[in-house]
Order: C-alpha cells, then sequence, then structure tokens
C-alpha cells in the first residue's frame, strides 16, 4: 500500500477545506481499504470523517434519516427501521458479513466501487480503472457483469445491496458540497450510467461529503421482500437481487416497487413492471407476466444470458413473498 | 481400547484460543527483514529486465533479488544436480515465465509495510510469447494413455443397462486459513533454521538440502503449528526457497509471507479435470465392466499428475476395467494434491454413473452397492483386513429414513421447493508410513512425546496423548507432546490419511522401549525382556508378575543417578502389510432441497457413515469429517477458480469471489464411526479418516439433487443458473 497521511477531520467544514484531487474521505473503509491494498485506488492523504458526521436515526415528520456514519448493523437492528422499513433492514442483513455490516456506514454504502474482477486486478483491462485501458468483461467472465443500461465502454454493475432498498423506497441523499452547499439529491438520480465515462460512479460533486439519507414513509407495512440470488448463501455478491414491496387493498395492488441489484451499473428501477402491476389482482399469474415483463426490457450480454432466467425467478419470488410476508405479520 | 477417551479436547486447545501458540509467521527474530515475493503479469515469455529504480527509493528498501543478483547456489553449477532441482524451486535461476504470478522478484526490506509497497513500483519487461490456458479447448490434442487392465472392454458392451456420460469439475483452491510463510535464518555460510509452515518439516530439509548441496542436518525446520493445510503445505514452495536465499542475500534473518491472493497462484491447488466413465450392469444387478478416461491439467514444467481413474479399480467388483489417463499442461499455476486427491474427482464421476444406472434398473442405490463392494483387493487379490463399508452403508440408511425416500425424482414438492435423497460412498488407502516417536521421562514421571510429524489441525498431540496413555497407563496430565520439528524423530508428511496411523506404531514402540529401559534400570536385564509385564501409573512402576514390586519412578531416577530416561524407536508397516490389503471408507447420505425458480440448493441433512478402524480421538475425528463434507459442498456447489482465456490470469483472487462454504451453506454435519480396530495396521488399531469424508460428499449432493429435480449434474460446481436452465 502507498504510505498516505491521515487526517482526523474535527469538523464537516475543516473536512472539505482538506480536500483536494489526490486524497480521499473515509469513513468505514471497508471497501477504500481494499482498493489502496490492491492498488486501484492510491490517495496521498485520508480524511476520516468518523467524528464529523451524524451517526444517529431519527424519525422525522416524513420518515427516517440515517445519518452518513451509521453503521449497516445499527440500521438493520433498529427497531423503527424494523417496524416500518422491513425492505432496508432485510436488504442490509442479505448483504456482505457481521464483521463489515459493523464497520460499513450508510454513506460509504453509496459509494463503494463496483466487483467487476476485471477492475479489481490492475494487470487487467478495465475502463473503470484506468481510461481507454479496454473493458476486460465484453468478451470475458461475464457472471457478475450487468445485463441492461451498459456501454461497451463498461459492463460492470453497482454491488451494493442497501441500495437496493433505498431507491425501491425513493430514497433522498443528504449533502454538502465543498463550498458548504446544502443540497439533496433523489437516491434515482445519485447513481449513473457508464456512458463513455465509466470511472464516475455517481453524480456527487467531487470533494462533496454525503451527510445523510432520509426514507420517506411507505404504506407497504410487511409486505415487502427482498431476494437475492448468489453462488454461496452468506457473504457473497448478487448475481441478481430483488427489493419488492407491495401496498394491497381488497387484494388489489395499489402501488407496487421493483428495484434490482446485479443488474446495471446503478441500482435499477423497474418503473413499467410497477406501473404494470397498479390495480392489477396480486396474484401470481400477474407476477410471472411482471417477471416476463422486465426480463422483455434486459439486453444480457453473450455470457450472462442466465441472469434474465435468475432474475425472472427473483422477481417472481420477491412479490410472492410479499404476499406471505404480509399475512405473516 | 480407547473407548474412556469421549471429550478431552485437545492438549494445545488453551494455546490456540489464547494466541499463545506460535504460527510459522508470528515468530519475530533480533534485525530480521522483510520479504515481499513479486509475481509475473505474462502467462507466457520471458523477463528481459527489472528496474528497480523506483522501488529503492522507498526507504527502509534492502534489496531486491531476481535472477540477476541471486546469491550463488554452489549445488547449480553441476548440470547434473541442477536437474533434479525441481522448476519451481528454480524460478531465480531463469528468465522463462510459464503462468502469471510466477515468482520473478523478492523485495526485502525494514518492514511488512515497506517491502510491499516498494514491490508495487517493480518496472519489469518482458518478452510475451504465445500461451494456452484453456482446458476445454486443449483436451482434443490430449492423447490418452492406458492403465493397467482387467478382463475385456468389448466383452460387457451389449449388456442390459448403459451409463455413459462426461464429468467436469472446476480448479478449486485449498485455501487454508494460515496463509505460507518462512523465516529464514543462516548461521553462517552453511548452518539453516526456518520456520515453515509445511505438512511436512523432513520434507523440507530434504527439498533445501537438495537445493543447497548440503547435508540435511544442516536445515533446521520448525513447524510447530500449522493453520491447515489441505494438502497445499506437502510441498516446499517458492516462499521457502526465497527466504532462504533473502536471508542469505543479506546476511540477515528474512520473513516471507504470502498474501491471500498469492495463496491462489503459489501454493498449488486442484487442477481442472474432465472425465468419461461408462458402466455396465445386468439385470442381476451386478455391474459388470467400467470405461473411465481421465484428464487433470498441469502446468508447463512441473512433474504433479495423479491418476484420477485410480479409484475405479478398487471400490468394486468390476470384472472388466479400462482406464485411460492424460494430461494437458497449460500456462497456468502449479497444480498439487488436495484432499482426496484425484479419488475424489474420480468417485465424482464413478458415483454419479452408478446413481444413474440405478434410476435405469429401479435398483435401490444402497443395494447395488452391497451387492458390489469388491470383497478383496481385486488389483492384487490380497483379503482386506477390515472393511465396514457394508455397515457404513446400512446404518447411514437407517439414520436418514432411506426406505421412505421417494423412488422417482420430483415426488417431494412445497411450493417451489423439492427435496431429494442421495447417497454416495468413499474409499482410500489406508496406508501407514514408517515413522518415530521418542519418550523423554523426567524424575516425577511425567513424559514428553516428540516426533517430526506436524500437526495440520486434525487433532494428532490429542491422539498421541490418548496412545501414550493407552500404552503406558501413564495418567493424562503427566503427559506432553511436542511436534512439527525437524529435530524430533523422522516422520512422514502430514497427508493421504496416514499420519496417525503411521505415529501409533511408532508411539507404541517408544512406550514399549521406555517400559523395558525403565525397568532395566530397576529390575536388572533378566526380567525385563517382556514389556507387557511392566506396568506404569502415577507414582511408579511394578510387574505384573512379582508382588511388591513397586518402585517411585524418583527413587529410580536417584538410584541411577538419572536426570532423564530417553528412548526413540522407529516404526513401518511390517509384515501384515504383505499378507493383507487396507482401506478406509465412508458412506454419505444426504436430503436436500432445490428451489427450481431461484435456482437455490440448500442441504437439509448430511448423515456420514465412517469406518475408520479403532478411533483414538473421537472429537477429532468427527472434526476431520465434518470439515471434509464442508469441502464436499465445495466442490459440488460453490468452489469454481474461473481463468480469463485472454490474459491468462486467474479471475479474482480473493475469498469474496472464491467462494469456500460458510456456516450458512451447510447443516449440522451427523458424522459416526463403526469404530471397529484393524490390528493388522498398526497397534493402535485406527485407519486413517482424513479423505474418505470428502470422498463421495460431492456426488452424494448431485445425486440427491437428481432426486428431488430429476437432472443429472456432470459439471461441478452447480451455481443457481445451472439448476434452474
Amino acid at each position: 500500500m502507498k504510505p498516505f497521511e491521515l487526517l482526523k477531520a474535527e469538523s464537516i467544514d475543516a473536512a472539505l477545506k482538506s480536500a483536494n484531487a489526490t486524497n480521499s474521505y473515509i469513513s468505514g473503509g471497508t471497501n477504500l481499504v481494499d482498493l489502496m491494498k490492491k492498488q486501484i485506488d492510491q490517495p496521498d492523504g485520508l480524511i476520516d470523517l468518523s467524528h464529523t458526521l451524524s451517526n444517529n436515526i431519527e424519525n422525522t415528520n416524513n420518515g427516517v434519516y440515517l445519518g452518513a456514519m451509521t453503521t449497516n448493523t445499527a440500521i438493520a437492528e433498529h427497531k423503527t427501521i424494523k417496524k416500518d422499513f422491513p425492505l432496508i433492514s432485510k436488504a442490509i442483513l442479505a448483504g456482505a458479513s457481521p464483521q463489515i455490516r459493523n464497520m460499513a456506514t450508510a454513506g460509504g454504502n453509496l459509494l463503494q466501487r463496483t466487483r467487476c474482477p476485471y477492475f479489481y486486478d490492475t494487470v487487467m483491462p478495465c475502463n473503470k480503472r484506468k481510461p481507454n485501458s479496454g473493458c476486460g468483461a465484453l468478451n470475458g467472465h461475464q457472471r457478475m457483469a450487468a445485463i441492461i443500461g451498459y456501454s461497451n465502454s463498461c459492463v460492470a454493475v453497482h454491488p451494493s445491496d442497501f441500495c437496493i432498498a433505498l431507491i425501491a423506497l425513493d430514497a433522498d441523499v443528504d449533502i454538502v458540497t465543498q463550498n458548504g452547499l446544502q443540497k439533496t439529491i433523489a437516491f434515482q438520480e445519485f447513481h449513473r450510467l457508464p456512458e463513455n465515462n465509466p470511472v464516475k460512479d455517481n453524480n456527487l460533486p467531487a470533494n462533496a461529503i454525503i451527510t445523510g439519507i432520509i426514507i420517506p414513509n411507505n404504506k407497504f407495512g410487511d409486505s415487502v421482500s427482498y431476494v437475492k440470488i448468489r453462488e454461496r448463501d452468506s457473504y457473497a455478491f448478487a448475481l441478481v437481487s430483488v427489493a419488492a414491496a407491495l401496498e394491497i387493498k381488497n387484494g388489489k395492488i395499489k402501488e407496487a416497487r421493483l428495484a434490482s441489484g446485479g443488474v446495471a451499473h446503478k441500482p435499477w428501477r423497474w418503473h413499467q413492471a410497477e406501473n404494470f402491476l397498479k390495480d392489477k389482482e396480486a396474484t401470481q399469474e400477474n407476477f410471472i407476466k411482471t417477471a416476463d415483463l422486465i426480463a422483455s426490457h434486459t439486453k444480457p450480454l453473450q455470457h450472462n444470458t442466465f441472469k434474465v432466467s435468475l432474475l425472472k425467478g427473483a422477481i417472481e419470488t420477491a412479490l410472492m413473498e410479499c404476499l406471505t410476508n404480509s399475512k405473516r405479520s | 481400547m480407547f473407548d474412556s477417551f469421549k471429550n478431552n479436547g485437545r492438549i494445545e486447545g488453551i494455546a490456540k484460543v489464547t494466541g499463545k501458540a506460535k504460527y510459522s509467521a508470528e515468530y519475530y527474530l533480533p534485525n530480521m527483514a522483510y520479504g515481499v515475493i513479486v509475481g509475473s503479469t505474462i502467462p507466457s515469455g520471458s523477463i528481459t529486465n527489472i528496474n528497480s529504480d523506483n522501488a529503492k527509493q522507498v526507504p527502509g528498501v534492502i534489496d531486491i533479488l531476481s535472477y540477476w543478483n541471486k546469491p550463488k547456489v554452489a549445488n547449480f553449477d553441476d548440470p547434473e544436480k541442477l536437474k533434479d532441482i525441481p522448476a519451481f524451486h528454480k524460478y531465480f535461476h531463469t528468465t522463462k515465465v510459464n503462468f502469471n504470478d510466477q515468482p520473478v522478484a523478492l523485495v526485502l526490506a525494514e518492514t511488512l509495510e515497506d517491502a510491499t509497497y516498494a514491490a508495487t513500483l517493480l518496472k519489469i519487461d518482458y518478452q510475451i510469447e504465445d500461451f494456452d490456458v484453456n482446458f476445454k479447448d486443449s483436451l482434443k490434442d490430449i492423447t490418452l494413455k492406458p492403465k493397467d487392465e482387467r478382463g475385456s472392454y468389448d466383452a460387457w458392451q451389449n449388456t442390459d443397462y448403459i451409463s455413459e456420460n462426461e464429468y467436469s469439475i472446476a480448479m478449486e483452491v485449498h485455501n487454508p486459513m494460515e496463509m505460507h510463510a518462512t523465516i529464514a535464518h543462516w548461521t553462517g555460510e552453511k548452518t539453516l533454521t526456518l520456520h515453515d509452515k509445511s505438512q511436512s518439516v523432513n520434507g523440507v530439509q530434504r527439498n533445501l538440502s537438495n537445493f543447497f548441496g548440503l547435508p540435511e542436518d544442516n536445515f533446521k525446520v520448525n513447524s510447530e503449528f500449522v493453520g491447515g493445510g489441505f494438502g497445499s503445505g506437502l510441498r516446499t514452495w517458492f516462499n521457502t526457497i526465497a527466504a532462504s536465499l533473502g536471508a542469505k542475500h543479506i546476511d540477515r534473518p528474512v520473513k516471507v509471507v504470502l498474501t491471500r491472493p498469492q495463496m491462489f497462484t503459489m501454493v498449488g491447488y486442484r487442477p481442472i479435470s474432465w472425465q468419461k466413465v461408462k458402466i455396465g450392469a445386468n439385470n442381476n444387478g451386478e455391474l459388470l465392466g467400467i470405461l473411465h478416461e481421465a484428464v487433470h491439467n498441469k502446468s508447463e514444467n512441473d512433474i504433479y499428475e495423479r491418476d484420477i481413474t485410480g479409484i475405479t479399480k478398487k471400490v468394486y467388483a468390476f470384472e472388466n476395467v479400462k482406464r485411460l489417463v492424460g494430461y494437458s499442461p497449460l500456462n497456468l499455476p502449479i497444480p498439487t494434491w488436495m484432499r482426496g486427491p484425484g479419488d475424489s474427482s474420480g468417485t465424482f464421476a464413478v458415483e454419479s454413473a452408478i446413481d444413474e444406472l440405478c434410476y435405469k434398473m429401479n435398483t435401490d442405490p444402497v443395494n447395488i452397492r452391497l451387492k458390489n463392494i469388491a470383497p478383496f483387493e481385486m488389483a492384487t487379490g490380497k483379503p482386506w483386513s477390515t472393511h465396514y463399508l457394508s455397515e457404513c452403508l446400512e446404518r447411514g440408511a437407517k439414520e436418514i429414513g432411506w426406505k421412505n425416500r421417494p423412488k422417482q425424482p420430483k415426488q417431494l414438492k412445497n411450493g417451489d421447493w423439492y427435496t431429494g435423497y442421495g447417497l454416495a460412498v468413499g474409499l482410500w488407502n489406508a496406508s501407514r508410513k514408517n515413522a518415530g516417536a521418542s519418550i523423554e521421562m523426567k524424575p516425577n514421571g511425567d513424559i514428553i512425546v516428540r516426533t517430526a510429524m506436524t500437526d495440520i489441525g486434525t487433532g494428532t498431540g490429542e491422539a498421541m496423548v490418548n496412545m501414550a496413555h493407552e500404552f503406558l497407563s501413564i495418567p493424562r496430565q503427566k503427559i506432553s507432546i511436542e511436534l512439527g520439528s525437524s529435530l524430533f524423530p523422522e516422520s512422514p508428511s502430514q497427508g493421504g490419511s496416514w499420519g496417525l496411523s503411521s505415529l501409533s506404531g511408532a508411539v507404541d514402540a517408544a512406550c514399549r522401549a521406555l517400559k523395558l529401559k525403565i525397568a532395566y534400570h530397576v529390575f536388572g536385564k533378566d526380567e525385563t525382556k517382556n514389556a507387557n509385564d511392566i506396568v506404569f501409573s502415577e507414582k511408579g512402576i511394578k510387574l505384573n508378575s512379582r508382588e511388591s514390586s513397586f518402585i517411585e519412578y524418583k527413587s529410580i531416577f536417584e538410584n541411577n543417578d538419572l536426570e532423564k530416561i530417553y528412548v526413540e524407536e522407529y516404526s513401518g508397516p511390517g509384515e501384515k502389510s504383505k499378507e493383507y490389503a487396507f482401506c478406509s471408507s465412508a458412506a454419505h447420505f444426504y436430503k436436500v432441497n432445490v428451489n427450481i425458480v431461484t435456482g437455490q440448493v440448500k442441504i437439509d441433512r448430511m448423515v456420514v457413515v465412517v469406518d475408520g478402524g479403532k478411533i483414538i480421538n473421537p472429537q477429532a475425528a468427527a472434526n476431520q469429517i465434518i470439515g471434509a463434507g464442508v469441502g464436499g459442498v465445495g466442490m459440488a456447489l460453490r468452489e469454481k477458480q474461473e481463468v480469463d482465456l485472454a490474459s491468462g490470469r486467474l479471475i479474482g483472487n480473493d475469498f469474496a469471489g472464491y467462494h469456500v462454504p460458510v456456516n450458512a451453506d451447510v447443516p449440522i454435519i451427523e458424522v459416526s464411526f463403526i469404530n471397529k480396530p484393524d490390528y493388522n495396521r498398526n497397534p493402535a488399531g485406527a485407519k486413517g479418516l482424513g479423505e474418505v469424508g470428502l470422498l463421495g460428499s460431492a456426488p452424494a449432493i448431485t445425486n440427491a439433487i437428481y432426486n428431488a429435480i430429476g437432472k443429472r449434474f456432470t459439471n461441478l460446481p452447480i451455481t443457481p443458473d445451472m439448476i434452474i436452465s
């Protein structure tokens, strides 16, 4: 690892003032330290944000606020989250391992980088790591690659589970820019597609800091599900994952949310499928139709067509689980 | 014998869980430098230059060792001797590169951090050459060579039932918890002391003697505690050579610890394999003949070849056996023995084929096995000394409720989940090798039993306590154990399921020698020919044959003016091994649930019944079978090291991407033992069981999946996409 200086910032202002192109913020470090060890990220300095940001979970009038420094474990185990936002809890607990969840933070989760194996091996080509070096995955190993929204320069996917629940629940991200401006970015606008600039994972302005996440109240109750298909039952990234939430009234779907991980460069919302489900009966038949609809929108690569079949299975299973989970409560 | 030992834990247990037990990397020597190995970034070609200017700017860097400045090794001036040194010890004596991450340099620095960073700053120029890493494509060019045959291939081609399939198993990496590590320290020009993670300290000694052209006794090798091996520690890898050369080069102790990524490329793996198995049976359920073809990859320039078809000769009474094997040399890292080497791959294919036949014949898979188990060792005609596979099958069937299983696939359904039952068996030579042990007794009657054999986590130390206690009747708390030093009596590697079996003969011989020696001191020469007559206790000894013969240890030492009594004995397989054939075996009965929509496979029950002879240490024995079962889950459902065809590099090299099974993947594994002694094998009656827990585990899973959903999987591992396709 390249030697670096560690600055323990005492305030957000101090952190913002110290930030520049050659250093990097650090919170839990569960991804950044790996990237530094593998020479993918080689900052000259780290600005430790752990004393600058909130790690509180607060009920607000419209929903719940998660301080950016709140750990994954704290969120997943929090009473309000488990009761009113169980999808968040399910998604977080489907990810990583207890040790990593104890370290990882809400803000950091949004900024974790892809797990594409070509990104992680500095000898291999990767446009995301080294612009214009090519994309090793485009004709290579594609199990962890996208089936929608990719470009010729990058087929990597976003690896988070937490973010899939956040996008499904229409969360917002609070940030502060380097000149001290506080802004809110809709979660759907936070991450971006690779296009011709895969180096950039998201729309966070340079040196800005995520301060918190707001999740609005919802009427889904326990009628939610997070299905993650992976090659090991714990501590494995998703081949595909599905966050589903249904609001059902008199057997009919009033509102549906469907989002997926492991399929695209950003957490992916299936808006057309959500519209399709609106006012339909909550039946397996309709869920299978929904899965088919979603499958028809995907464009798998040569070696990962199987991900579409897995996605269909995950969509159907997640929607069915929404029904069983709501009956259980 | 040994039946009183149930739950004594492990003699080294407290030291391990409190961190007092030191593993090879955990020693600190004054003035020690740190070495980091740098691997090649091409799969084939040669190194033309190493520019270390930037690396040398890092404070703390001492030097960078490579082809261009390695210390002179006298042995290498003699071309004849050079030939005897394996290619993977000569990486600093060649510019040729045969695989990605082949060691090309060693960065030596004052701290690990300095060395690690400087290693990233080397600029290495290569001349790249054509390479081949595509196992599948290479198969068409491999000429298979026949192994010894039995009967006739033509004799059974028109029989009633035939199963014929091709099988493949992905590359699997050992990945023991402890990374391979060496601390090397020269005293003068000719004596080298090492802390080296190894499954064989004597093997390291021999290899270094061969490399440096110095007597074996000049190398002192310690490997007191080993954090798992699975076969990766059976060879002396380049970390040991690099540390030894580095220490010589800078005349300081040098520590080299492999990184986790280097564990994927520098210490072996189970090679990728392809097999074809054709089995014929008649209407009476008799297995008539088998054709078994197999190929596995090897690395350019390395000798590792393993006959995957060997198991075909042993388990069943096929009258007709035809075997063909081949090896595909690729620009990949060097493969090596990995738990159940060869046989676990072969067993997957054979046990799958027999299962398929059972469905074709509408026969109970338990019965067909009971009917066809080889009644003697087919290859030699020797009778089995003991062989209880039938009992394993009968007990396993009872424990899992086999008779209530669905006889056809897709019978048990709950939503998207199907349930199925499967079984497979495993068999492994219960071998025994020459081994040595010593005993030192102190005036208070305490004894230390020593051997050069390591304990790779199998509970060797506790088993030795049990044996010494059993053979001498000395209370357990008066017995201590020291392992894993080349200064102790020479022993074989701990591998191949022969460790305990070999040691028990040595410990028995040392115990007898101790009795005779002490009795000699007490009673004189004439009365001490019969060791069985001598009885030890907590305080002293007596002769069974003579009343009032008790004498305290203290008195014996005082009367003879002794400070300690020391005996050292060696023991090997002996005459009985000429008369009998020996095997351990296991029956695996598994129950699985398979989701046909998400492709998830959940193993519900794993029942494993094992014939490992007499069980010396029940907890550790069960522990081994459980660990092997987890390995079986890995082989069947999880572990797959893939290769990028464009770059010739491995895809990923960490635990996030290489899926070793975790607790969530494996149910409580229900282990039981037949526990009948085989005294022809050794004085303890134990037969090794390290491998049989794995052999048969993977096909028991695939056979259960077939019973659940009616799909026969012949390529491992089975990932969710394969279930739903």
